[in-house]
């Protein structure tokens, strides 16, 4: 592996990790599942010399549900959490998101933390995270920090986290009743290959009414894209198939695709607009109480 | 160098402390620092799950996790999952069951199986898919372990003998004591326990590793080549470049040697193979080549066939005039008089195809090791090589050795689909870096550097035109074909007459015209693949077939039975096809598929296609002139009489010639499959045999080995009828017993006959040759390409599910009904054929190697370049159409290359029932798809527009 010549730390506090964090600065990464880091360091696309292990670091891998909030530690790994009975009940197309990612072996040793931090542009959990309105708590050298999970992402493969900081966990409210979630997910090969598009939606409803809706679409944006527009559109509006295809024409618009060996950016286009409508479908069969 | 850190990991139950350097994957650790290489290296990427160990009771990729991660942990590794000698019962499943082929990918999926039911004892199929989605498999062998995880407990108490497996209903069974079987296959436990040692398993004591670098420009000259740095970084030991190494071209066809061991002057694509280093270890030998410096001079480069031959391109080898406007082998064959057949044809159809630029991706990544014995005399080469006689006999050329200098060993292959066929820089530098340094040298490479060496499919643009009578017979056909040949020759000149040969296999063709172009690019060489050349046009041509009948209001079965190939025919192009069951493969696929209930009956999204195609069970002809046989074998019967030795050099590559050819041996002797121990591998241990291409080890290993075994068991006969006082003719052996046909009470004991044998005159030795019959084919130029003595057929029926809106595809089923004579052994032949239906769906589906304008690759890896996962493998039902061959060892010919053909026509003619799109450009990805909906859409509502 390229990532020899390496010095690798191996902090017992969350405190350490940052103070050794800082120290380095642009020359030190953290490493948790590593599943990315190292092939990154390996192909070059990243580099740094300085490993800063977080395997050590207590209390980062719980999975509870607290006070109204499913609190997930940024060092759970993707097979924990999509077995966390907590998880299957309180937001099941989590689960669902999760085992499109990888194989079993990626999902055994990837952490939800680390799907976040290395931000690439496909990442899977992030965008169910921001469209149930997730906050996430960091810590760093100088003091902690929660913000929504819709602010953490700049661009590609960039956060606003500093070097010395450290996301330490994911919080996202508990649905409420009458509440759905979805993870429509376009890929090219049936499992172990990354998303062409996908788009995550969850929903409120009273009666026949949305209450609250949000979209946000993974793969096709530097960032994941919370879709403010459809939001706009569906809030006080009747949970039917037209109004969620109009919802997917407004999703295709609003993405920013690239090109590239997976699709182009007009497939991707395309994708959306039949992938929005299918994950609000199943949002609305799921906060109807609909078998979805 | 940075400190290396004491770790402490307990490895199948035994505490282990390490110094490792923080950077070291488990992954190397384990095979490195503990000898545990039963873990094997696939992509170390985190694509193939090969590497999969349990850690702390999880599946991890051990090439993803740094061993200092793991201190602490508790690691169990393919060698710890049988305990006290007694194979673990998924291991005894996979073994019976067929789950494993060149077994490479086998220790990563049993350990994500274990623990997988360590977790959950009964998994669902959906579960089972689910936790081996990471584990790549590219012999295809997914069906079946799916099968051995859910029958595992019907093996926990059986020993892992060598008696018959399952019986299956499906197999016509002659009168036969072990051809015929599905006997437990020979390389099976070994390849389950990981004790199999691949090449790059081997550790020599003194062994250095070499390293190669490849050209950072599409085409170019080489100014300068600064290895001084290189030289400079502690553990190096000899760097080399185009000046080091013999003054030769060499490659593959004597006609065209046309590649440098390393590039002298100039480079023709990007990889071409540069330089190379030795060092003590594989990483230092990484880290030298990246700091080998190369000024080139950038020449202008060509990326396909059509810009390659303009008048303006820039020549890619200058050096030889035959190859003016890039062309590296033209063909020019017209038999009958097309011009005629189109006139006499009430319907013509014509069309362009482009193929796609397939990589086979073994999980094997190719090895070498050379060694020099003897103070420099003697040359010892290991090489992961499905035609080791090939590679003997270039480093004999190029060393100027004479060939029995040189002693190829060939270690278990992890897979090859004729990515293995041909001496690579691996071998070369190997040899020239080891006579350097007086050590042995091992070199590799990277998933990386192996699809950049290439050799994988020809991309081919087709213009196929086909004309037919009102009733479905065809008239004429004509095809012209360019085949993107990249900056070699490989094997394609090969590859650009089998384009053209083997259309009139499969049907009558009375009048057949093609031209075809194997032209140079600047990207790297294609070469030899599964079913080579053969499933491109074979697509383009079932894909005409299908839009002809719908013409005219024909089915697809129909028009195909009104043309299909029948027994002891001469084709147009002067091939002889001997046995031919192709029309009742059709007939049996008709009838038994399904498809008279499902076709045109299905919903909209739903189709079902059908598709056939078939291979020549072996070449006519070697890839260079020599009068040797084909095949050769020797059988030693032992001391004992209860075990006999088969010497041949044939090569197990995962199709299973291990298991079958001693089946045959085991059959002609009349005795028991688990007498035979095999003495391959080894080009001093057993004679020449050409190898493991062009599907030809059953045929013609089979009959050389039948042969040997004949001429050894005239010997112990002999005695026998001596001993029973009859005529020796009269004997027949069977089953380890020796007895009068007429009265069969009167026996010998076949070991007591044997045991006599050696005790009165010494070793009974039994020799065997093969060589297909003379005079094969006509008399045009290259029609020596397609001859063979036997050809087999198939036909394939698909189900698919098209998602209408993203132009998604499922393989939901496939049923096969091929022929390919007598089957030897029903689990490896189905598993060939299983196996051969994935491929062929990640050919027409997923695959393409792709390259940027620079000409990089675009997914030289396991990410971007998809293969088939487990939860893409469709349901497969494999039915054999026995016919009887009579130039194969008891009727049989080839399985493991035809099974291909088929597939690509049979998915892109059930995705057009499915949705009336016709897609023309492999793969057929959703994408396009979509756009032929769109298309069709467009031209729809025109329909309706123009309604008044």
């Amino acid at each position: 592996m390229a990532c020899r010549n390496t010095t690798y730390h191996r902090p017992q506090s969350i405190a350490e990790a940052c103070q050794i964090a800082g120290e380095y600065g642009i020359r030190g990464r953290f490493l948790a599942g590593g599943t990315e880091l190292l092939i990154d360091l390996d192909s070059g696309r990243d580099r740094a010399d300085q490993l800063i292990s977080l395997r050590d670091v207590p209390d980062l891998c719980e999975i509870r549900i607290e006070a109204g909030e499913l609190r997930i530690g940024a060092l759970a790994t993707l097979s924990a959490i999509a077995t966390a009975p907590d998880v299957v009940r309180a937001l099941p197309a989590l689960r669902e998101a999760i085992l499109t990612m990888g194989g079993q072996q990626i999902r055994n040793r990837a952490t939800i933390g680390g799907n976040f931090c290395r931000a690439v542009p496909c990442a899977d959990t992030p965008p169910l995270c921001i469209a149930a309105g997730a906050r996430l708590e960091i810590v760093g050298a100088t003091g902690a920090r929660t913000l929504p999970a819709a602010d953490f992402f700049v661009g590609p493969r960039q956060t606003v986290l500093d070097r010395s900081e450290i996301l330490t966990e994911i919080r996202i409210p508990v649905p409420p009743a009458h509440s759905g979630a979805s993870y429509q997910r376009f890929s090219l090969r049936h499992g172990m290959a990354v998303a062409v598009a996908a788009v995550a939606a969850v929903l409120q409803l009273d009666g026949d009414e949305i209450t609250s809706a949000r979209v946000v679409l993974s793969a096709v944006a530097p960032v994941p894209l919370l879709v403010g527009e459809c939001t706009d559109l569906l809030v006080g509006r009747k949970p039917v198939p037209d109004l969620f295809a109009e919802a997917g024409t407004i999703a295709a618009a609003a993405a920013q695709p690239i090109t590239d060996l997976r699709g182009s950016a007009e497939f991707r286009r395309e994708l959306l607009a039949v992938l929005t409508p299918r994950a609000l479908n199943e949002a609305a069969a799921r906060a109807k109480g609909e078998a979805a | 160098m940075s400190e290396q850190v004491l770790i402490t990991l307990t490895v199948n139950g035994q505490e282990r402390a390490v110094a490792v350097e923080p950077s070291a994957t488990l992954l190397r650790v384990l095979r490195d620092e503990l000898q545990l290489t039963g873990t094997k290296a696939g992509c170390e990427a985190g694509d193939c799950g090969s590497c999969t160990v349990i850690v702390d009771g999880e599946a991890v990729n051990s090439c993803l996790l740094l061993a200092v991660e793991a201190d602490g942990a508790a690691i169990t590794t393919i060698e710890g999952l049988a305990t006290g000698g007694e194979l673990h019962e998924l291991q005894k499943a996979f073994v019976k069951l067929g789950a494993l082929q060149c077994g490479y990918c086998t220790p990563g999926q049993l350990m994500a199986a274990k623990a997988l039911i360590d977790h959950n004892p009964q998994p669902s199929r959906a579960e089972i898919r689910q936790a081996l989605g990471g584990n790549l498999c590219r012999c295809g062998t997914y069906p079946r372990i799916i099968e051995a995880i859910e029958q595992r407990h019907t093996f926990a108490d059986e020993t892992l003998d060598t008696k018959p497996g399952p019986h299956d209903e499906r197999d016509q069974k002659r009168d036969h004591a072990v051809v015929g079987q599905s006997v437990t296959r020979y390389d099976g436990p070994d390849k389950v326990t990981g004790r199999s040692l691949y090449t790059a398993d081997i550790r020599l004591l003194d062994m250095v590793y070499g390293k190669i670098l490849g050209s950072t420009v599409a085409h170019g000259t080489i100014k300068r080549i600064d290895t001084s740095a290189a030289r400079a970084l502690p553990g190096v030991l000899a760097v080399i470049t185009g000046e080091d190494v013999p003054d030769i071209w060499y490659g593959v066809s004597p006609a065209r040697y046309d590649e440098r061991i390393l590039a002298t002057e100039r480079v023709r694509y990007v990889g071409d193979e540069v330089a190379a280093v030795a060092a003590i270890d594989e990483e230092t030998a990484e880290q030298a080549v990246a700091l080998i410096e190369v000024q080139y001079e950038e020449l202008p480069a060509v990326f396909d066939p059509e810009s390659a031959m303009a008048p303006e391109a820039e020549l890619i080898h200058p050096e030889d005039p035959r190859f003016a406007g890039n062309i590296n082998t033209r063909v020019e064959w017209d038999f009958g008089d097309v011009e005629q057949g189109f006139a006499a044809a009430d319907c013509i159809r014509e069309q362009r195809f482009v193929g796609n630029r397939t990589y086979q991706s073994p999980i094997e990544p190719h090895a070498a090791i050379a060694r020099w014995e003897h103070h420099g005399e003697r040359l010892t080469v290991w090489s992961s090589s499905q035609a080791p006689h090939y590679k003997q006999h270039m480093l004999a050329r190029v060393f100027e050795l004479p060939m029995g200098n040189i002693r190829m060993i060939r270690p278990p292959v992890g897979g090859g689909f004729g990515a293995k066929c041909e001496t690579t820089p691996l071998e070369l530098c190997a040899v020239v870096l080891a006579r350097q340094l007086g050590r042995p040298v091992m070199m590799k490479y990277s998933r990386r550097e192996m699809v950049y060496h290439f050799r994988g499919r020809h991309k081919q643009y087709i213009d196929m035109k086909i004309g037919v009578k009102k009733d479905g017979t065809i008239t004429a056909v004509q095809s012209r074909i360019l085949l993107d040949g990249g900056a070699y020759t490989s094997f394609g000149i090969i590859t650009v007459y089998y384009a053209g040969s083997m259309l009139p296999t499969l049907y009558k063709i009375p009048n057949y015209k093609y031209d075809g172009y194997r032209v140079y690019t600047n990207l790297p060489a294609s070469g030899a693949m599964r079913g080579h050349g053969v499933p491109q046009p074979r697509w383009a041509m079932e894909s005409l077939l299908d839009d002809l009948a719908e013409e005219l209001g024909l089915d697809p079965i129909e028009i195909r039975l009104r043309n299909a190939m029948e027994p002891n025919t001469r084709t147009i192009n002067d091939l002889d096809i001997s046995s031919c069951e192709f029309k009742k493969t059709l007939e049996r696929a008709r009838d038994e598929s399904g498809w008279l209930e499902k076709r045109g009956q299905l919903p909209p999204g739903k189709g079902i296609g059908v598709g056939c195609g078939g291979f020549v069970s072996g070449a006519g002809y070697p890839i260079y002139r020599s009068d040797f046989p084909h095949s050769n074998a020797l059988i030693r019967v032992h001391e004992d009489g209860k075990a006999v030795s088969l010497h041949i050099a044939t090569a197990e590559i995962g199709q299973g010639c291990d298991t079958v050819l001693p089946q045959i041996a085991a059959e002609e002797l009349g005795i028991p499959y688990d007498w035979v121990w095999l003495a391959e591998c080894d080009s001093v241990l057993a004679p020449t045999d050409l190898g493991s291409y062009a599907s030809r080890v059953t045929l013609m290993g089979g009959n050389a080995v039948k042969m040997a075994a004949a001429a050894a068991k005239v010997q112990i006969l002999k005695v026998a009828g001596r001993q029973l006082g009859c005529d020796p003719h009269g004997l027949t052996a069977r089953d380890g017993r020796i007895f009068v046909a007429e009265h069969p009470e009167l026996a010998i004991g076949w070991d007591e006959a044997a045991r006599l044998a050696f005790s009165e005159s010494g070793p009974v030795v039994g020799t065997g040759c093969y060589r297909p019959p003379p005079g094969l084919g006509g008399k045009y130029k290259g029609a020596a390409v397609g001859t063979s003595p036997a050809y087999s057929f198939a036909t394939s029926v698909c189900e698919v599910a098209v998602d209408l809106e993203t132009g998604a595809v499922k393989v939901e089923r496939f049923s096969d009904f091929s022929d390919a004579g007598t089957v030897i052994n029903p689990v490896t032949f189905h598993g060939q054929v299983e196996g051969g239906i994935i491929m062929g769906l990640g050919e027409t589906l997923l695959e393409d190697t792709v390259h940027d304008d620079t000409g990089a690759l675009v997914n030289p890896d396991l990410h971007g370049y998809l293969i088939p996962t487990i939860s893409d493998a469709p349901e497969i039902e494999s039915h054999a159409v026995e016919s009887y061959e009579p130039h194969g060892p008891f009727g049989a010919k080839e399985i493991g290359e035809g099974c291909l053909p088929p597939i690509l026509g049979a998915i892109a003619n059930a995705i057009y029932d499915a949705c009336g799109v016709r897609v023309t450009e492999l793969p057929i990805t959703p994408e396009k798809i979509l756009r032929g909906l769109a298309t069709q859409r467009q031209a729809g509502s025109k329909l309706s527009d123009d309604r008044p």
